[in-house]
C-alpha cells in the first residue's frame, strides 16, 4: 500500500500592474471603471496591447459604465474558495455600457431564472477598496451601483502593485523506496540501492537509477557503513525567508561513505564548528534520541529518519585532491 | 511546411489511464518510455534526442522535469528538452530537432498527474493574474461559456453534445443524460472530461531508420500550431481561427483523411472543431474515445497522435490529430500522419 502525503504550497506574487492595468486599477477605488480604445472600440478590462495584432494601444483611457449589459452567462451552482462569492452565483460577460468587449465577473442573482442575456446589472462595490478586480465585489440586477457598508474612499495614491496568493494542495505518493530508507534509519541502519546496470549505489532514497531507469526495490538494498569522509561542503548564512529557522551560518556537507561509492548529500553536523569544516575530515553519523526522528525522505539530500547529521570521530583528515569532486 | 527528411511516428505507449495512480511521475514516464522503445528492439542508448512534456504547476514541484530525466538514462549526456506543455508539442519540437539530419531517432513524452491536485483549483492559477485569476475564472465556467457561443451559433445543441458523449465512451443514454443537473449550463457532467493520471512516449525516426524499424511508419506531412489571444473575452468563441490556421499549413486541404483524433475534452469542442476543420461523415472522429474517455494531463494530445498513429499502423493512408492548450481552445495544433505504400 502507498502512502499519500499531502501538502500545500503557497506562492506569495507581488505583481507590477504598469501604466494601463495600474490606471483600470486605481479607477476602481475610485468606483470608475476604465476601458481603453482601440480604433473605434473600447477595450474593457484594458490592455496595453491590441489583442488580435499586439499592437501597441496609445493610452486613451475612457470610463465606461458603471452599469452593463450580460453578453453571456453560466450558472456556478457549487462556488470554490476562489470563487468571488461563496454562494451559487453566475459568471457572465459583461459588456459595460461604451465597452466592445465584455469583462467577466460574477452576478448576484438568486437563482439561474433570474439570469438572461440581455439583462442590466451593475456593480456592488466593496467598501473598502485596494485596487484588484475584487473591488467589484460583483455585479448585481438593475441599473444602480450599490456600496458594501462604509464607503472608506479611493485609494491616496496611485496603485501600482498587486499581491496575489496563488495556494495550492497537493497529495502526492511516497515512493516505496523512501520508505524503506527512512525506515531502516529508523533502526539506525544506513541503506542504499545497488543499480543491477552500473552497480551504482544510490543513497537517500531514490528510487531509480538515472543511469539505467531501473526502478528500485527491496532486492536491490544494500547496507552501508556509519562512517565516512567529507568530500565538499558549503556554509549558508540564513536568509530569514518564510520557514527558515536557522538564525546563524550553518555549515551542510557532503559525505562519502567508506568502503562505497555512496555520498550523502547535504548532511548536517553536529560538534564540528563552521570554521572546521573542511573536505577531508573524518565523520561518523549521528542518531536521534526517541522522539526527534524526522519525517523527511531525504531525496533532496538533507538528514533523514533517526539520521540528524555527522560528527568528527577523531581520526585523521584524509588528504585526497580528488575528493573535493564527490557530490554524487 | 513539409520536413526537409522523411520523420515518422514509428511506435508509441501510455501507462494505464487511470483516475488516480500509486506512482510518481517519473515512475510512469519510465515504464511509458519503456514500453514504448522494447517493441521496436530499441535501448535508451539508442535515443539521440528526448523532449518532456509536463506542468510544474500541476505536480507541485519546482523544476519536476529534472527529477523526470532519471526516466530517460541521461547518460552519457542526452540531447534533451522540455515543454511545459502537452506533449504534443514536445513532439513538434523533436520534429523541428530531427529536421537537421545529423540525429535519427527521437523520444517524446507527454506526463502528469491530474489527482495530484483540485484542477477547478490550480487552473484558474494560471490564468490571466489581472482580471482571470483573482476571481477564480475555471476552466469549467470558460467550456460553459464556449458551449453557449457554440450553440448559438448553430454549431451544436445539448443533444448532439450528449451524442458525442456516448459515442466517444461508449455508454450511456441520450435522453438520459439530458436529465441530469448542469454542472455549469448548459453543461452536464458528460459534457466533461475525466480526471485522469498517465503517461505517454512516442518514438520517432527518420528516413531508413524508420523504414527499417518498422513495416509502416507514419510519417509527419504537416505539422504546425498557431495561439489566440489569452483571454476569451477578446476571441469570438463560436470559432477557432488559430485551429484553421493550422490546418491550412499542415496540408490538411491537399487530400481526404479517414481519421481525425481532435483534443476536445469538452463535447461541444469536439462539434467546434469537426466544424472549423471541415470534417465530414465521411471522416471517423475520436474513434480512440478521445480526451472524453481518458484525459491524462499533459499527454492527452499526444495520445490524439498516438492513436492517429495507429491508423496508419494498421494500414491507413491519412490521419489527422489536433492538440489544444489554454482556455476556450486558445492554442491549436495540427499534425498529419501519412503511410506510404
Amino acid at each position: 500500500m502507498v502512502r499519500f502525503t499531502e501538502s500545500t504550497i503557497t506562492f506569495p506574487y507581488t505583481r507590477s500592474l504598469g501604466p494601463v492595468v495600474g490606471a483600470f486599477m486605481t479607477a476602481l477605488t475610485e468606483k470608475r471603471i476604465l476601458g481603453i480604445r482601440n480604433g473605434e472600440q473600447v477595450i474593457c478590462p484594458p490592455m496595453e496591447w491590441d489583442p488580435s495584432t499586439g499592437a501597441e494601444l496609445p493610452r486613451d483611457l475612457v470610463e465606461v459604465g458603471p452599469a452593463g449589459t450580460v453578453d453571456s452567462w453560466t450558472w456556478v451552482p457549487e462556488p470554490t474558495e476562489q470563487h468571488p462569492l461563496d454562494r451559487p452565483f453566475a459568471f457572465a460577460f459583461v459588456r459595460l455600457d461604451g465597452a466592445s468587449t465584455p469583462l467577466l465577473h460574477a452576478v448576484d442573482a438568486s437563482s439561474p431564472d433570474a439570469m438572461s442575456d440581455g439583462m442590466r446589472v451593475a456593480p456592488r462595490w466593496k467598501g473598502q477598496r485596494i485596487g484588484h478586480l475584487t473591488d467589484i465585489a460583483c455585479f448585481v440586477p438593475g441599473e444602480e451601483p450599490q456600496v458594501d457598508g462604509d464607503d472608506l474612499g479611493p485609494a491616496a495614491e496611485p496603485v501600482q502593485m498587486m499581491d496575489y496568493l496563488a495556494r495550492i494542495t497537493y497529495r502526492n505518493p511516497v515512493p516505496p523506496s523512501s520508505d524503506l530508507v527512512v525506515d531502516a534509519s529508523r533502526q539506525h541502519r544506513l541503506v542504499g540501492f545497488r543499480c543491477p546496470g552500473c552497480g551504482k549505489t544510490y543513497v537517500g532514497g531514490r528510487g531509480v537509477c538515472p543511469i539505467d531507469s531501473v526502478e528500485f526495490g527491496e532486492e536491490h538494498l544494500v547496507e552501508l557503513p556509519h562512517t565516512g569522509t567529507i568530500t565538499n561542503h558549503v556554509v549558508i548564512t540564513p536568509v530569514q525567508y518564510p520557514g527558515q529557522t536557522e538564525t546563524e551560518p550553518f555549515a551542510r556537507v557532503f559525505v562519502l561513505l567508506d568502503g562505497s561509492d555512496a555520498v550523502l548529500g547535504y548532511q548536517p553536523v553536529i560538534e564540528l564548528p563552521v570554521e572546521d569544516v573542511a573536505v577531508g575530515v573524518r565523520v561518523s553519523a549521528v542518531w536521534a534520541s526517541p522522539g526527534e526522528e524526522s519525517d523527511e525522505g531525504g531525496g533532496m539530500g538533507g538528514a533523514f529518519g533517526s539520521l540528524i547529521g555527522w560528527m568528527p570521530n577523531g581520526e585523521p583528515p584524509v588528504d585526497d585532491p580528488d575528493l573535493v569532486n564527490r557530490i554524487f | 511546411m513539409a520536413p526537409s527528411t522523411d520523420i515518422a511516428v514509428v511506435g508509441w505507449a501510455t501507462t494505464p489511464l487511470v483516475r488516480r495512480t500509486d506512482l510518481s511521475e517519473t515512475q510512469l514516464l519510465l515504464r511509458a518510455i519503456t514500453s514504448a522503445l522494447e517493441p521496436l528492439g530499441l535501448t535508451r542508448s539508442d535515443v539521440d534526442f528526448t523532449c518532456l512534456g509536463s506542468c510544474d504547476y500541476i505536480t507541485g514541484q519546482a523544476f519536476s522535469f529534472v527529477g523526470n530525466l532519471d526516466a530517460i538514462g541521461a547518460w552519457p549526456p542526452k540531447r534533451d528538452s522540455h515543454v511545459e506543455m502537452d506533449g504534443a508539442w514536445a513532439l513538434y519540437e523533436a520534429w523541428l530537432r530531427l529536421q537537421e539530419g545529423d540525429i535519427e531517432i527521437a523520444v517524446v513524452t507527454g506526463s502528469g498527474r491530474s489527482s495530484t491536485g483540485n484542477p477547478a483549483l490550480i487552473y484558474p492559477m494560471e490564468m490571466d493574474p489581472y482580471y482571470l485569476a483573482p476571481i477564480g475564472a475555471d476552466p469549467v465556467t470558460f467550456a460553459a461559456l464556449q458551449a453557449r457561443a457554440v450553440i448559438a451559433a448553430g454549431i451544436a445543441d445539448e443533444r448532439t453534445m450528449a451524442e458525442v458523449a456516448v459515442r466517444s465512451r461508449g455508454e450511456g443514454d441520450v435522453d438520459e443524460l439530458l436529465r441530469g443537473e448542469y454542472v455549469r449550463e448548459p453543461l452536464r457532467r458528460h459534457d466533461l472530461p475525466p480526471i485522469t493520471d498517465g503517461a505517454a512516449a512516442m518514438v520517432l525516426a527518420t528516413g531508413d531508420r524508420a523504414r527499417q524499424l518498422v513495416e509502416r511508419p507514419a510519417y509527419i506531412t504537416g505539422f504546425d500550431h498557431r495561439t489566440e489571444c489569452h483571454n476569451p473575452a477578446f476571441r469570438r468563441l463560436d470559432d477557432s481561427p488559430s485551429t484553421r490556421i493550422a490546418a491550412e499549413a499542415a496540408g490538411l486541404g491537399d487530400a481526404p483523411v479517414e481519421v481525425a483524433e481532435l483534443q476536445a475534452a469538452f463535447t461541444h469542442e469536439e462539434l467546434l472543431l469537426r466544424s472549423v476543420l471541415g470534417l465530414g461523415d465521411d471522416v471517423a472522429v475520436n474513434p480512440s474515445g478521445g480526451a472524453l474517455k481518458a484525459n491524462p494531463i499533459m499527454a492527452s494530445g499526444l495520445c490524439r497522435i498516438g492513436h492517429a498513429a495507429d491508423h496508419v499502423f494498421a494500414g491507413g493512408t491519412r490521419a489527422l490529430a489536433h492538440s489544444t492548450s489554454g482556455p476556450c481552445l486558445q492554442q491549436n495544433l495540427i499534425c498529419i500522419l501519412e503511410g506510404r505504400s
